[in-house]
């Protein structure tokens, strides 16, 4: 992809959102008698999100690389020395090399989470993540991994539901059964 | 007199076997997630909100503002120690705090933050103290379009100070005041944004964008950059642990730089929606600008030090006089704190004085004991502090994503939420990817439903005359200053691209 488009996809997408959103505002009913409704407010918002796309997209397809507003702390987060020495803001290191495997793993991971900590309960699910992700992110010592999923999840149960008194989801069908024996041995009834 | 009588009464609530453990734990844990480089100090308070769900209210605010003041603190220390900024707000101390160590002078260098850190937080209490009940009173007089224009200025501040372009950081605001805007609206029932889903119809609580954007965004970021945490090794080898203190003579000759980081510091601070980050940078550029030895700062100066942290530690008795004056948030962090009052039924703002006064003074109580906390655990537990950083960043932030659905689920108790900040996680992982801030976003969704309020109710009651919010002096006043601050960074790049033009 053109590197100038690759820089207003977001904006794009953006851009595309609000149309979608006026269009769902368009939708918003209510007997106002005449005062104003309340679809004014989000559909101001969204014009305005709107304009700002498209000077975005504008600015950033004709103009390049024309200095842009920024705000205070911008100004302000050079190192005064470097600056007098006229080392550029911007000629530091190049930051860490990505990992988007790691990165998809990890989004991947936590949407697995999300359904399985409905299904299996807090416990059985919290096992899994707290021995699966640290591996993920790098962690090669399976041992370590499988202890931690196991002991962090007591702890976590234990802390939480113990002394917090916080409910915590406990599954379904052999997963509840599994986190009530669970409940009953740590003491919560 | 009335007024120290009150303070001691928020002194004694603190002073109980319960309240007292709640501070020091608060206290720990704030200096533990400012020291952790994955963990900020609004995701720690985040994350320490659904202990609170259970507890009493006196003892819930005094963990989440204990953790809030020291959360402003530690990471000064490894920034000093390991050239790494805990938190945003110390890398002004990595230019003149780092670079002292660099010198061999780390145990000044740390002494020097604790003085600063102490004499910030100290005074922005007592200015606190002073100044949140007049500003009360005052708040009883304004009428919605007095408070629209000054959760109006709250949002435009977050965006003319924050460091990204002025359009992305807009963006970020008005997304985060659509996200606001989602479920049933408060003045007709209307269905707004919730497409046939059944749980959007009750809103979007900002704690789950908060705990989705900065909690699992930040995980999402740092895996993506490999987890790339630890302690390197000092700068001449193993690290010294020790804390020296700047004679008097030599903190007297600085009084100057203290009263300007101070000031400014507890001004950014009330400003909502500019915290301890803004608060640092500002002092610091303003040490830069005006201090006496304002040419060295980057050198290894202690004004630098002293700058930064005054401000950064100063701004938290800032942030408080919004909150329990107006009830307007003046920094993330107390903004889970206003969610801590309102989960316990209680809304700060100009009532809350008559209301529930020694809630008020336990608040200010626990501030001051914050700050001595504070500078006794900065003074004696560096060297099991920095043993944290040793922890690995993939198992530290596999227990923060974790955390993180507990504390969205405990609220209501409803797995969907769990979706949403799964979805606020990737959205914010995103929004650091395309260089989009977060703050705006985050603050959008908290001062939204306030802004909409006033906006309405003022439009209903006046007849949909618009012109009412410049009209009225403080409102229009107030809206002006906006304006100006919103045009400011305009102005500056039109007259940076006019020098690029301009022919030599």
């Amino acid at each position: 992809m053109n590197g100038r488009l690759r820089q207003v996809l977001p904006h794009g997408v953006m851009l595309a959102a609000s149309v979608l959103l006026y269009w769902a505002a368009t939708g918003i009913d209510a007997d106002t008698g005449g005062r104003i409704g309340p679809a004014a407010w989000p559909k101001a918002i969204i014009v305005v999100l709107g304009v700002l796309c498209i000077w975005e997209i504008v600015k950033r397809l004709t103009a390049g690389s024309a200095p842009a507003a920024r705000g205070l702390v911008n100004a302000l987060s050079h190192n005064p020395a470097e600056v007098a020495a006229g080392i550029e803001a911007g000629s530091a290191p190049a930051p860490d090399a990505e990992h988007p495997r790691k990165l998809a793993a990890g989004i991947a991971l936590v949407a697995a989470y999300v359904v399985a900590v409905s299904w299996t309960g807090f416990f059985v699910a919290t096992v899994l993540f707290l021995a699966i992700f640290p591996w993920v992110g790098g962690l090669r010592r399976p041992v370590l991994a499988a202890l931690l999923g196991l002991s962090g999840s007591l702890v976590l149960i234990v802390v939480f539901m113990r002394v917090a008194y916080i409910s915590l989801p406990l599954g379904e069908g052999p997963f509840r059964a599994l986190s009530l024996a669970l409940l009953r041995a740590i003491g919560v009834t | 007199m009335e007024v120290l009588t009150h303070l001691a009464g928020g002194f004694a609530a603190i002073l109980t076997p319960v309240n007292l453990l709640v501070l020091a734990i608060g206290l720990v844990l704030g200096m533990l997630v400012a020291v952790l480089p994955g963990l900020t100090l609004v995701m720690g308070v985040v994350l320490a909100l659904p202990f609170t769900y259970k507890m009493g209210v006196a003892p819930a605010l005094i963990l989440l503002t204990a953790m809030y003041i020291a959360g402003t603190y530690g990471g000064a220390i490894t920034a000093i120690l390991f050239r790494i900024p805990g938190e945003p707000m110390d890398v002004p101390l990595l230019w003149d705090g780092y670079e002292m160590t660099r010198q061999g002078r780390t145990a000044l260098a740390l002494g020097w933050s604790l003085v600063a850190a102490f004499v910030g937080g100290i005074v922005s209490a007592i200015v606190m103290v002073l100044l949140a009940r007049p500003v009360a009173s005052i708040a009883l007089s304004f009428s919605s379009p007095e408070f629209f224009a000054i959760v109006f200025f709250g949002l435009a501040s977050v965006v003319t100070l924050s460091g990204a372009s002025l359009v992305n950081s807009l963006i970020s605001l008005c997304l985060g005041l659509l996200v606001a805007s989602v479920g049933v609206d408060s003045i007709y029932g209307a269905e707004r944004f919730a497409f046939g889903v059944p749980f959007l119809l009750d809103g979007i609580e900002f704690l789950l964008v908060m705990v989705g954007a900065y909690g699992i965004g930040e995980v999402l970021t740092r895996m993506n950059a490999g987890f790339p945490g630890g302690a390197p090794a000092a700068p001449d080898g193993e690290p010294r642990f020790r804390t020296a203190f700047p004679r008097l003579s030599e903190i007297l000759a600085m009084k100057a730089t203290f009263a300007r980081a101070t000031i400014s510091g507890i001004f950014v601070g009330i400003v909502p929606g500019a915290g301890a980050t803004v608060s640092s940078f500002v002092a610091y550029g303003l040490e830069h600008q005006y201090g006496r030895n304002g040419r060295l700062l980057g050198t290894g100066a202690p004004e630098g030090i002293v700058a930064a942290k005054s401000a950064a530690t100063a701004s938290v008795g800032g942030a408080f006089v919004p909150l329990l004056a107006m009830g307007i948030p003046g920094s993330g962090a107390t903004a889970i704190i206003l969610a801590a009052f309102l989960l316990h039924g209680i809304q700060p703002g100009p009532q809350v004085f008559v209301s529930s006064p020694l809630l008020v003074n336990t608040v200010f109580a626990t501030v001051f004991a914050g700050v001595i906390g504070m500078c006794v655990l900065g003074y004696f537990a560096i060297r099991p502090l920095c043993k944290v950083l040793d922890a690995p960043e993939a198992i530290v932030s596999a227990f923060v994503v974790v955390f993180c659905f507990v504390g969205a689920f405990a609220q209501r108790n409803n797995v969907s939420d769990l979706y949403v900040i799964a979805i606020f996680g990737v959205l914010g992982y995103l929004f650091e990817r395309f260089r989009f801030p977060l703050a705006p976003l985050v603050l959008g969704t908290i001062l939204g439903p306030l802004a909409e309020g006033n906006f309405m109710t003022t439009m209903v009651s006046f007849d949909n005359d618009w012109t009412v919010f410049f009209t009225r002096p403080i409102s229009g006043s107030i809206l002006a200053l906006s304006a100006a601050g919103l045009l400011w960074p305009v102005a500056r790049a039109l007259r940076a691209r006019l020098r690029k033009e301009s022919p030599r």
